[in-house]
């Protein structure tokens, strides 16, 4: 066998069509042909990688040919006004995760979330505690009693982020008054708790998957509501005592006012395209929890997102 | 002979060879565009891979970055404006021996120098990818701020006669570090309420302006300078300046696997640090700054060894240490690649394919290098008039890419007539351009070790490679002023002789 | 040191006086947020504006004490000339230089990248000499139409669109 991974691919790929043969089912008709899809991330960056592979798999369900668009800068400042400016027929949508909240919060943005709709939410991502295994620490209680006797290192990756959000909510929520940290990104937090300048660090299962395969990290808790379908054995941060639960969100929102006929549409296809088993294989690799929001909660579920996380923001003088 | 095996069939199996050259000759083509650097480059060449096998597409996006680096000493030597940010040391005495009618020797020199550089690197990258893998895990934020100001301390050797003035530059530098998002508490610093400024200037402006701008800005109204009359050609160094040109290689390899090995450094401060130390340990330092062949031979050199050596802390821990092995992650992760110890169980295709196809690159280098010369420089010899022109719209397209968004070109065109004051009251821009690159680490990683601490200095005695990096400073700083102060004495003795 | 450089030197350093003072005030701005570390978010820019500052103020006094200077008759002062004969602008004409670049960022969001950019071009080369006939105009439009093609066409960037085109 000379390549046996190009065999292998290519089986993969028959069978993958095989699969979607037999699960084929007829597309909802769209108003339109061509839906542009906009992020706020360059090209290979975590929502663009989201969009692009939900692009290949939406054309099942919904008829349509869907493509990306990256508008980046302002720290999707602009995306959101390219979005906010669209005609709202369903013909854009734009890729929502907190970071366009807090950026809509932190500055003066000429359109802020409020002023585009959400639409349907698709994920949630896994947020997790994490320590190195070869360190001292085997839960997150073992953490916390260090941080009472002594001085608590922990680690977030970005200074305004909801990961920094939760370490000040654990703070607070257990009555200690660790150290935490903010860094450049997931990768260089990671390095700090493995070198063991840090106890823990709060980040994200696809940034640590390749430490934690090779067993140099341990997952102490997770913040989801519920435990991870690929982690069984982690607890949540609930079960551990503290009642706290992010929701880092991964949906779609589109400009205000669209019409009624074009949301039922997404809220009738999402499900399907969440239960499609060539995509669940994609995203649960990814270790995003599949968590559909209909368009009609999705709203006050977000409205609510940015309500919470404005008032942790000014209670703590981010914001004046 | 697994790997040797896997070698063989990828060479004559598939089309490797096409995807090193074609990635070479694109990354030189946008590493030569002013503007392009060459994380733009890999990302503009990043959709077009998507359907590609990840070996080729990852080789693709390697073989790139190698011949940006090249491509951004085109035109740092011949119109005196980098290519990439990597290119910036090149130009001091690039553009000297294009003054002097010898661009072709400087550019022979510069792809010399590449290849030697590359090869290095891609030797580094084989042998401590796996082994060596613990250097970026021992840098601790101590070690990362003793990183940030052992670069600082180059400014003292960079200030040509004019210390006050060039600290003072420096100073800048490091305010309009400051601007955007607080690296700890996340509050806003000098962003006005405008989100574009949330993330920071981009160093990236700041060059293009002061360099690139300001230059047009200071040629505006002359006839003849821009133009090369003489036709040029790449003269690769005889054998005698090879022999010549080994001591600063030497030492732009040694920076150049340093830096590629530190997440954080990146290309142009290996380039100016290899510069600094090339001059410092030269056989005739009064040359440089005046058309030393060394002086292009360090920071290119430097600057493609990071090219091979920045994929190690990217490979062995998914650590992209600059903006184009960001990029490069990018490439693995849409292709399904994680980085990291496994990579090389799971995926030794990828990661020979890679080996082979940047040592293709390498070596290709030369003839491609050579062959795309003629491209470049008739471009150059177009008449100064039509050139400025040219060359405005090219910066002012090439900077839309990188956010789509006019207020970069308003902030490149605002650092052009910042760079053209320096230049007319005799202030020194390279302090300014590292004060910039510098200002947030230094920054970031001084308070992250203070909040580690709870406000203990002391934790910088307890981290080894800082203590080293700092006493490095602090003998660099000495050394450079020790020259200033005798170099200021011997004027003096001179005038008082006249 | 001539008196011409004295006054340069002069103006440089109440620039960079005014710098330091303008970022100061900008430092009031911001946030004091109980996340920051015990140094702060203000920390650094204020130790920055009071070390410009002072460098700034050393710089003025430099540049009126050697002003004073010179206009003692001194014994032939030798200044080491810089062997640099690189060409210098007057600052009118860098403006006017630096102006077409501004004008651009206005226009193209109204009239559209491929006539933006070749109004640039074009009216770069005719301010920097080149003749006024259809040679100019026909590189002018050419090399925007390249310029199109390369960025917008293969690279696939889009480039300011504008409201026709």
């Amino acid at each position: 066998m000379r390549h046996p991974a190009i065999v292998t691919a290519v089986a993969a790929s028959l069978s993958a069509w095989l699969a979607s043969g037999v699960s084929a089912q007829t597309p909802i008709d769209y108003p339109h042909k061509v839906v542009t899809l906009v992020t706020h991330s360059s090209p290979g960056g975590g929502s663009d990688v989201f969009l692009r592979e939900m692009a290949k798999h939406l054309p099942k369900y919904i008829k349509a040919t869907f493509v990306i668009e990256n508008v980046q800068g302002g720290s999707g400042a602009r995306a959101v006004s390219r979005l906010a400016t669209a005609p709202a027929d369903g013909s854009v949508f734009y890729a929502t995760t907190p970071t366009y909240i807090y950026t809509s919060l932190l500055s003066k943005t000429q359109h802020g979330y409020k002023d585009v709709e959400p639409l349907v939410n698709f994920f949630t991502d896994s947020e997790v505690i994490y320590t190195r295994t070869d360190g001292p620490y085997k839960t997150l209680k073992d953490v916390i009693d260090k941080a009472q006797t002594s001085r608590g290192r922990w680690g977030a990756a970005n200074p305004a982020s909801l990961e920094r959000q939760a370490a000040e909510q654990l703070k607070k929520a257990a009555n200690v008054t660790p150290a935490v940290v903010s860094h450049e990104g997931g990768g260089d937090l990671m390095i700090n708790v493995l070198n063991g300048t840090l106890d823990i660090g709060i980040g994200e299962i696809p940034e640590l998957r390749p430490q934690l395969e090779a067993g140099k990290i341990r997952l102490l808790a997770t913040f989801d509501a519920k435990r991870m379908e690929a982690f069984p054995n982690v607890p949540t941060v609930k079960e551990s005592g503290y009642a706290i639960a992010l929701d880092k969100f991964r949906g779609l929102a589109g400009p205000k006012g669209m019409p009624p006929a074009i949301t039922k549409i997404w809220d009738e296809a999402v499900p399907k395209i969440l239960a499609d088993p060539d995509y669940q294989k994609v995203y649960r690799t990814e270790s995003l929890v599949a968590n559909f929001i209909p368009h009609d909660r999705y709203q006050g579920f977000v409205q609510n997102f940015g309500t919470v996380t404005e008032a942790f923001l000014r209670e703590n003088g981010v914001l004046k | 002979m697994h790997s040797l095996g896997i070698a063989f069939d990828l060479l004559f199996g598939s089309p490797i060879i096409l995807f090193s050259i074609v990635g070479l000759i694109w990354g030189i083509i946008g590493g030569s565009l002013p503007g392009i650097s060459a994380s733009i480059t890999m990302a503009l060449l990043l959709p077009f891979t998507y359907g590609m096998a990840p070996v080729q597409a990852i080789v693709m996006l390697a073989c790139t970055y190698i011949g940006a680096e090249y491509g951004g000493s085109i035109p740092a030597i011949l119109i005196r404006t980098p290519g990439t940010n990597s290119a910036a040391a090149t130009v001091i005495d690039g553009y000297e021996m294009k003054k002097q009618g010898r661009a072709g020797e400087a550019l022979g020199i510069s792809l010399w120098s590449g290849v030697i550089g590359s090869l290095f690197g891609l030797l580094m990258l084989i042998m401590l990818t796996e082994p060596l893998s613990w250097v970026a895990l021992a840098f601790r934020p101590t070690s990362y701020f003793a990183l940030g100001i052992l670069g600082l301390s180059v400014i003292a050797s960079m200030t040509n006669g004019s210390l006050l003035k060039g600290l003072a530059a420096a100073v800048v530098g490091l305010m309009i570090s400051t601007i955007g998002t607080d690296p700890i508490s996340g509050v806003t610093r000098f962003t006005f309420g405008s989100p574009e400024l949330l993330g920071g200037v981009e160093p990236v402006l700041i060059m293009i302006g002061i360099f690139a701008v300001s230059e047009l800005m200071m040629q505006s109204g002359s006839r003849d300078i821009g133009g090369l009359r003489e036709q040029v050609k790449v003269r690769l160094p005889s054998l005698s300046m090879m022999n010549r040109l080994k001591r600063s290689q030497f030492i732009g390899c040694l920076l150049g696997t340093f830096e590629g090995l530190t997440p954080g450094g990146g290309g142009s401060i290996a380039a100016f640090l290899s510069y600094n130390e090339a001059k410092r340990w030269s056989k005739e330092p009064e040359k440089f700054g005046k058309g030393s062949e060394e002086g292009v031979a360090a920071p290119e050199t430097a600057n493609n060894t990071v090219a091979s050596t920045a994929l190690i802390p990217l490979l062995s821990f998914g650590i992209p240490s600059s903006n184009s092995t960001a990029v490069l992650l990018g490439g693995l992760l849409i292709h399904g690649l994680l980085p990291g110890p496994r990579l090389f169980e799971q995926n030794a295709d990828v990661v020979v394919g890679l080996y082979l196809g940047s040592f293709i690159a390498t070596l290709a280098q030369i003839v491609v290098g050579i062959l795309l010369l003629p491209v470049c420089v008739w471009l150059v010899n177009r008449p100064r008039a039509y050139l400025a022109g040219f060359i405005l719209a090219l910066i002012l397209s090439g900077i839309y890419t990188l956010n789509t968004s006019l207020a970069d070109l308003g902030i490149a065109l605002g650092m052009g007539l910042v760079g053209y004051l320096m230049r007319r009251a005799g202030y020194p821009f390279l302090p300014l351009i590292l004060g910039v690159v510098l200002g947030h680490m230094v920054e970031s990683s001084y308070r992250r070790s203070l909040l580690l601490s709870g406000g203990d200095h002391s934790i910088f005695l307890e981290d080894p490679i800082a203590i080293g990096l700092l006493l490095a400073s602090a003998v660099f700083v000495t050394l450079s002023l020790v020259r200033e102060f005798r170099d200021a004495r011997n004027a003096k003795l001179k005038d008082a002789h006249a | 040191m001539t008196e011409r450089t004295a006054a340069k030197d002069l103006a440089g350093g109440l620039v960079v006086l005014a710098i330091a003072i303008l970022y100061y005030l900008g430092i009031g701005d911001i946030a004091e947020s109980s996340l920051a570390d015990d140094v702060g978010a203000g920390g650094l820019p204020r130790i920055l504006a009071f070390v410009l500052a002072g460098f700034g103020v050393v710089l003025v006094a430099r540049a009126i004490i050697e002003g004073a200077l010179t206009r003692v008759p001194k014994q032939a002062v030798t200044v080491a000339q810089s062997g640099d004969n690189d060409p210098i602008a007057p600052l009118p004409r860098a403006l006017g230089f630096l102006g077409f670049g501004a004008a651009y960022v206005v226009l193209v969001p109204i009239i559209g990248y491929l006539p933006a950019i070749a109004l640039l071009i074009g009216a770069v080369a005719l301010f920097e000499g080149a003749a006024t006939n259809w040679k100019t105009s026909l590189i002018a439009v050419g090399g925007a139409v390249g310029y199109w093609a390369i960025f917008v066409r293969l690279l696939g960037v889009r480039q300011p669109p504008g409201w026709f085109f």
